[in-house]
């Protein structure tokens, strides 16, 4: 279990006695405000909260690699020294993809400067599996088979532009790359995507 | 269908078949809100039906993480205490807090954290509802200045919100006076959610 290593700044939690204050039950807001002012516990079920989504983006981005827990491990290392700057708890999930984004872009980085991405055989997000295919009933899964496919460099575009909110700009910057190319890559990934989503219209 | 059946084939700026516009014009007249309005695109059954093909992409795509995010296997509770263990030396302690002491070659003080973690405890003792963030208004680095509290709280279904608010001030005003020489002037309560069964 996520078991709590102190109370929040050392001072003791009582534990009421008619009924358990329930922090899993607590909204964002509740629990942004207690983990700015120090409470780790419910910090530990923000993440507990958010991680499964957060992974979910980074894999998208990153592909299945190792590197996807510990990009989502360094973003909330992050998140807990940045918390008490977050005003609007409401917009705690983009603040924390915000944070995931730029992790997921600098390990991206690294590797280009190690090798050719062209020659990085990294196994694709939601591989196509005949039991992938069996559980894609919803428009949204037929998506996620789509977006797999990809060529990885339109992948990382379309995900940073239409999940990160990222501009061709940003994305030009955050990859190296001619904001030319970006758009390049993204009008393919987009031709690529509405054709294959026609069926699902 | 509002595009060719082969995109390979498709060059690279084709813009033929979307009356004169590109995908990508139309991706981006979609991020910019349809405004300022364009009356070429909006009279154009063909690129109403391409923007419609966007739009349904998009959609599915804000889906798509909590989608994704309901087949990624279960964490090991040695990825969560690493997080634990990382944050456990930033206490977010805050401003320093002097207490009042007889002696005057040693200097006590206690720290904004502290009292926050104190108001969080009591609040905790309350039945039916949940303290979020604590403000700490004044000059609490001086002793003895005016101190305004302010405290974010959500209260459980059921529970009427004047009472339970009031034992929330009592519970905090019994805390900090017992255990602290704050000057406390006042305890402002905040209900912002209720939660629902």
């Amino acid at each position: 279990m996520f078991a709590a290593k102190r109370a929040g700044n050392g001072v003791a939690v009582v534990l009421p006695q008619q009924e358990p204050v329930s922090l899993l039950q607590a909204d964002d807001r509740t629990l942004v405000g207690r983990a700015a002012d120090g409470d780790s516990q419910a910090f530990a079920v923000i993440v507990r909260r958010h991680a499964p989504v957060m992974r979910a983006y980074a894999r998208r981005l990153l592909g299945s690699t190792d590197e996807v827990d510990d990009v989502v491990q360094d973003t909330f290392i992050d998140a807990w020294r940045h918390l008490p700057d977050l005003r609007d708890a409401t917009t705690l999930r983009s603040w924390l993809m915000r944070i995931v984004s730029h992790k997921s872009v600098d390990r991206i980085r690294a590797r280009r400067y190690h090798d050719d991405i062209d020659q990085h055989e990294i196994e694709s997000p939601g591989q196509t599996t005949p039991e992938n295919i069996s559980i894609s009933r919803s428009r949204e899964n037929a998506l996620g088979q789509v977006l797999s496919a990809l060529p990885e460099r339109q992948r990382q575009c379309w995900t940073l532009k239409e999940m990160g909110g990222y501009s061709y700009d940003q994305i030009a910057e955050s990859l190296a790359l001619p904001t030319s190319t970006v758009r390049g890559l993204l009008a393919r990934a987009r031709r690529t995507v509405t054709k294959e989503m026609e069926g699902w219209e | 269908m509002t595009t060719p059946t082969d995109p390979a084939a498709t060059p690279e700026h084709d813009d033929s078949h979307l009356d004169g516009h590109t995908l990508d014009q139309l991706s981006d007249y979609l991020d910019a809100d349809m405004t300022p309005p364009n009356p070429e695109i909006d009279s154009s059954p063909t690129c109403q039906i391409a923007l419609a093909s966007l739009r349904r992409v998009r959609a599915a795509s804000a889906l798509l993480l909590d989608a994704d995010a309901e087949h990624e296997s279960a964490l090991e509770d040695g990825w969560f205490d690493r997080i634990l263990n990382a944050i456990s030396l930033d206490f977010h302690a805050g401003r320093s807090i002097p207490v009042p002491n007889p002696s005057s070659s040693a200097v006590i003080t206690t720290t904004e954290g502290a009292i926050r973690g104190l108001i969080r405890a009591a609040g905790d003792t309350v039945h039916g509802l949940l303290v979020g963030r604590c403000t700490l208004d004044g000059e609490i680095t001086t002793q003895g200045a005016p101190i305004r509290i302010r405290v974010d709280a959500s209260v459980y279904w059921g529970r009427p919100i004047p009472e339970t608010a009031t034992q929330l001030q009592e519970a905090i005003s019994l805390a900090l006076s017992t255990q602290t020489e704050l000057n406390v002037t006042a305890i402002d309560v905040t209900v912002h959610d209720i939660y629902r069964p």
